[in-house]
Order: C-alpha cells, then sequence, then structure tokens
C-alpha cells in the first residue's frame, strides 16, 4: 500500500514539527486514515482563544484522491456547514482541484487561514457569507458567541 | 513515448532480481533535500519520469497517477503537480538527479534480523542480493514453511527450525535462534535456580528465580546488606589509605638511611683525620647501630640522635686538639722572633760602637791636624799688630810662606799698602777651621 507509507511520513512530519495552532493526532492508533486535529482560533478572528476539533479522513487513493475534513466543533462559518457534519469547502480539496502533491500539512495550514480570512464568494452557508460581507460586526458578535458556547 | 507505451513499460517489475527491495519502506539514515522527493510517494525518486512541464515522479507513482486521473482512454493526462494536461512521458532525466538519489545512506531493510549495514541507496539491492548474511531466505526443508537467515544457512542445508525446550521451564526455542535467545531465556527464567543477593554475605539460601522475591524480603542478611555494603567500601577506603601511608613511609625511611650513611662517611672521614681512638670507637658504635637499623627500623630515630651526639662530640674534639696545636705554634713563632729580634740588635750594637770608635779617631785626626793651623793664626795676629807701626814687611813674608807663589804674591808687595786688611778677614780666618 503506497497509500500508507506516504501518511505514516506525513504524519510523523506533522507531529514531530507541526504548524503553529494545529496539533495533529490519530482517532485510532490503528487506523492511520483517520485524523483527529486540534486547531487554536487564530489571533485577531472572532476564533480565538477557541479550540476547535476537526477530522481529517484520507481516502485509501491517497494521494490520488483529496482528503475530507470537517469540523466536529461547530462553528459559525461561511465555509463550513452549519450541521452536524460540519465539512469544510475548501477550494484545494475539490476532488478537480486536489493535486497528490499537496501535503496534509498545507491543507491544514489552509484551512487555518480560513479561519481567519473566510471566503465569503466560495461559501458553503449563503446566510452567513451574505451576513459576513453585510453586516461584519454582527457575524463577528455571532462567531464569538459560538465560540465561546461550543470550542472553550 | 506516450502514455500507452508508458503503462505498458514497467522498469520495477521486470527486474531480475530474487528479491527485490521495496526502495520506498527503506529507511533513510541521511538526510535529503526535499526536491529529490517524489510529490506522489515523499520518497527520494525511484527510476524518475519528466512530464513536458519538466516535473519529476517515479515512474511507478506517475503510472498509478496516470491511471487514476486519466479520463477513459484519452490520450491526456493532468500533471499530478499542475494540472498541465500531458501525453507525452520521458523517463530521460538528467543523470545528476538518480545520483543524488541513489546516494543517500539507508539501512538494510533486514535491521530487524541484526544486519546494521548502512549503504547508499543505489547499493543496497546488490547489497540484500549478495552481501547480506541477515536476508531471510526459505527453508532448505521443503516440508518446512519457515524462513531462516542467510547465515545460518551455509554449512549444512537443513531446517533451522525445531524447537528446544528450556530444561527448566516449559519454555521452547527454535534450534536457529539458539546462541542469542538462549542467553536472553536464561537471564530470565522464573525456573532457574539462583543463589539470593546477599549470598556474598553469607546467605546460603539457593531458590527459584520465581520464589526469590519472596525470600529476599525475610532473609535477614539482605535487610542488613546495605549496612555491610558501606562498611566494605569504609574498609576498601582505609585499606587504600594505609596503602598510601606505607608507601610514603617507605619514602621517608629511605630518605633518612640516605642522609644517616652521608653523616657517618662525614663523621668517619673527621676520625680519620683526628685519628682519635675514641671517635673511632664511637664510629664503630655507630655502624654497629646502622646494621642493627636494617632489622629494626623502630630505633632508628633513637639511634639516629645518639649517632648525631657522638657525631658533634668528636667534631667538638678535633676541634679541640686544633686549637692547642695552634696556640703551640704560636708560643714557637713567638719565641723565635724574639730570638732574631734580641740577634740583630746585638749587632748593630757593635756595629755603631764601630762607627763610634772611627768618628772619634777622624775627630783626633783633625784636631791634631787643626792644632798647627790654630797656633799659626794666633802668631800671625799678634804680629800683624806689632808690625802696623814698623811695616808691612813681615805679612807679606809671611803670606807668601802659608800660600802658593802667584802673580798677585809678584805684584803684592806694590798693591799692600794702597789695600788695607779689613776686619772680615781675620774673622773668616778664625772660622774656617
Amino acid at each position: 500500500m503506497g497509500s500508507q507509507k506516504r501518511i505514516g511520513k506525513e504524519l510523523a512530519e506533522l507531529m514531530e514539527s507541526p504548524p503553529a495552532g494545529i496539533t495533529v493526532n490519530l482517532v485510532d492508533e490503528a487506523n492511520m486514515y483517520e485524523w483527529k486535529v486540534l486547531m487554536d482560533g487564530p489571533e485577531g478572528s472572532p476564533y480565538h482563544k477557541g479550540k476547535f476539533q476537526i477530522k481529517l479522513v484520507l481516502p485509501t487513493e491517497y494521494p490520488f484522491k483529496p482528503p475530507t475534513v470537517s469540523f466536529a466543533t461547530k462553528i459559525y462559518h461561511p465555509n463550513v456547514t452549519n450541521d452536524d457534519k460540519g465539512s469544510m469547502c475548501l477550494g484545494m480539496l475539490r476532488p478537480d482541484e486536489w493535486k497528490p502533491s499537496s501535503k496534509i500539512g498545507a491543507v491544514l495550514e489552509f484551512a487555518r487561514q480560513l479561519l481567519s480570512e473566510p471566503m465569503p464568494d466560495d461559501a458553503i452557508e449563503g446566510r452567513i457569507a451574505e451576513q459576513y460581507k453585510n453586516d461584519r460586526k454582527h457575524f463577528d458578535e455571532v462567531a464569538r458567541e459560538w465560540t465561546r458556547k461550543h470550542a472553550s | 513515448m506516450n502514455i500507452q507505451d508508458f503503462l505498458a513499460f514497467d522498469s520495477e517489475a521486470n527486474s531480475d532480481h530474487d528479491m527485490p527491495v521495496d526502495l520506498r519502506s527503506l529507511d533513510f539514515v541521511s538526510s535529503y533535500d526535499s526536491h529529490l522527493m517524489c510529490p506522489i510517494c515523499h520518497c527520494p525518486l525511484i527510476q524518475p519520469a519528466r512530464l513536458q512541464c519538466d516535473h519529476v515522479f517515479c515512474q511507478k507513482c506517475l503510472r498509478s497517477a496516470i491511471t487514476t486521473f486519466r479520463s477513459a482512454d484519452s490520450e491526456e493526462f493532468p500533471c499530478p503537480s499542475c494540472r498541465t494536461p500531458t501525453s507525452h512521458v520521458s523517463t530521460n532525466v538528467p543523470r545528476l538527479l538518480i545520483n543524488m538519489c541513489d546516494e543517500i545512506q539507508v539501512r538494510c531493510p533486514f535491521l530487524a534480523e541484526g544486519c546494521q549495514e548502512i549503504v547508499p541507496r543505489g547499493h543496497i539491492q546488490s547489497h540484500v542480493d549478495k552481501y547480506c548474511g541477515h536476508r531471510l531466505m526459505p527453508c532448505p526443508d521443503e516440508s518446512c514453511d519457515k524462513m531462516t537467515r542467510k547465515k545460518d544457512l551455509q554449512q549444512e542445508e537443513r531446517c533451522m527450525h525445531s524447537y528446544y525446550q528450556c530444561s527448566r521451564c516449559e519454555q521452547d526455542i527454535m534450534e536457529q535462534d539458539y546462541e542469542r535467545e538462549l542467553k536472553k531465556h536464561i537471564e530470565t527464567c522464573t525456573e532457574v535456580v539462583s543463589p539470593c543477593v546477599a549470598s556474598k554475605y553469607g546467605c546460603a539460601a539457593k531458590i527459584r528465580r520465581a520464589e526469590i522475591a519472596a525470600h529476599e524480603q525475610s532473609c535477614p542478611l539482605v535487610s542488613i546488606g546495605p549496612y555491610l555494603e558501606s562498611q566494605n567500601t569504609r574498609l576498601n577506603s582505609l585499606e587504600l589509605t594505609m596503602r598510601h601511608l606505607q608507601q610514603r613511609n617507605e619514602i621517608f625511611e629511605d630518605g633518612l638511611s640516605n642522609i644517616r650513611s652521608k653523616l657517618l662517611e662525614s663523621a668517619r672521614a673527621s676520625e680519620g683525620h683526628l685519628n682519635s681512638g675514641r671517635a673511632a670507637a664511637e664510629g664503630e658504635r655507630g655502624r654497629q647501630n646502622q646494621v642493627d637499623d636494617l632489622d629494626d627500623s623502630m630505633n632508628s630515630s633513637n639511634v639516629f640522635s645518639s649517632n648525631a651526639t657522638t657525631y658533634l662530640l668528636s667534631l667538638h674534639e678535633s676541634l679541640r686538639e686544633e686549637v692547642s696545636q695552634m696556640s703551640h705554634a704560636l708560643t714557637d713563632l713567638d719565641a723565635r722572633a724574639s730570638m732574631t729580634i734580641m740577634n740583630e740588635c746585638l749587632r748593630i750594637k757593635e756595629d755603631m760602637a764601630h762607627t763610634n770608635a772611627a768618628v772619634n779617631s777622624v775627630r783626633m785626626q783633625v784636631q791634631w791636624l787643626m792644632n798647627p793651623r790654630l797656633h799659626n793664626g794666633a802668631r800671625a795676629g799678634g804680629m800683624r799688630t806689632n808690625a802696623s807701626a814698623a811695616g808691612t814687611e813681615s805679612p807679606r813674608s809671611q803670606l807668601t810662606s802659608t800660600s802658593a807663589p802667584g802673580p798677585s804674591q809678584a805684584a803684592g808687595p806694590s798693591l799692600g799698602p794702597l789695600r788695607p786688611r779689613r776686619p772680615s778677614d781675620s774673622g773668616r780666618e778664625g772660622t774656617k777651621l
């Protein structure tokens, strides 16, 4: 299994020198395809001081197929579905945009970047995106409220 | 070549090695540049292939990428790095890239079997094929389906997988692991009879390892073990210091005997000089003492001090002797000096008497010679007073008789009456004699 070797390499790399604000673990030591990522809300965003748990699932065809990223912690964000799944819509994770040369570390860093700067034009939750664009102050308030309620 | 050809051409599968090494699962020892890494498998490139967009991948990775991304039987696929539509693959990559990837140091894949080799990646296949003694080979026994290490196989081609039982416990050990496993097993086997930890302190108990813990809890010798241990270390350290002191003592004794022998030599030398019987006796005793010292070092300091006094005494004796000699010599010299002085004095006195006599005789002669002249002078004075009235003839004749005849005498009589005799002339005559 070529995928396992590469996943193992990437996991070891991320555990040894994790990117800022990101901690990586396996959900189950025996299963390398499901990762549990803990992400700190970036400073300067309404998610600051929140701790968000992210589930990262890798396909067996990895790195030829993209991983899926979903928020286990509820988050008020235009690019994350406001449901139980909490799937995140990342451009680079779309199957037709995915490149085998992309690394999981880069995906996670990109996700954290998305918390700082949501992309309302590429939104999955249109209502939140609208609010983000037109009533930023109110959006920040609600996001902060959610962060305090769910992510601390 | 185009995609179809590339997919059909599988160089890795074509290798003629009986046991191809999976280069992707190797343990890389040296660090390598991330640019040498295939973006798909994240390993240093293995048999790289290049696309039109200049991206390089392992051929195997590229093949799986093509099969995954190519939409059914099309002539194109997107580059896994930049998604440029590509139809051509070149297996012709710079030699430099291959060399750099091949010289990365890796561990032999049979590390678990005991092979510690680290070789460049390019040599690992030949290492495993030819040189690695830890490589697993199928058991020579057809009926046995296990693997055995290559080095165990060499001499007799027989199955090494029969089990042997530990003579104490039930555990089985395979023959091929005999050397390595047996040692480990003996150290851990619970049935092995081993002595109590306090055996060195006298506990005679020898019990199976499983029960030894219980024994050690109750064994009194184990409980005083630490105390005995500390006593032991103390004793050892004391012994050490004692040895040190002994060595130092020996050094000092050597020094002392050196000094003593020197003193004896000098004492003997002074003895010889003085030739004193008493000193010789002392020296004899000293020498005797020295002989005794060799056996009895306890007395050494005592004897040494008595030796010193004898030495000093003899020195004192010799000095006194010298002083008396000096005083003798002094009196001798004194007498001699006074004798010579007296002799000299006598001689000088004699000489002086001689000279006195000589002077006296000369004086006598002079007086004798002077007398007629004085008489003459006195007579001439009387006549001149007389003749001043009578004439001047007689003084002129008197003058001729006393002094040598000269021209003045010839003219004298003519001048006589013109020059009167001055009173100073007569005075001068008187002082002449």
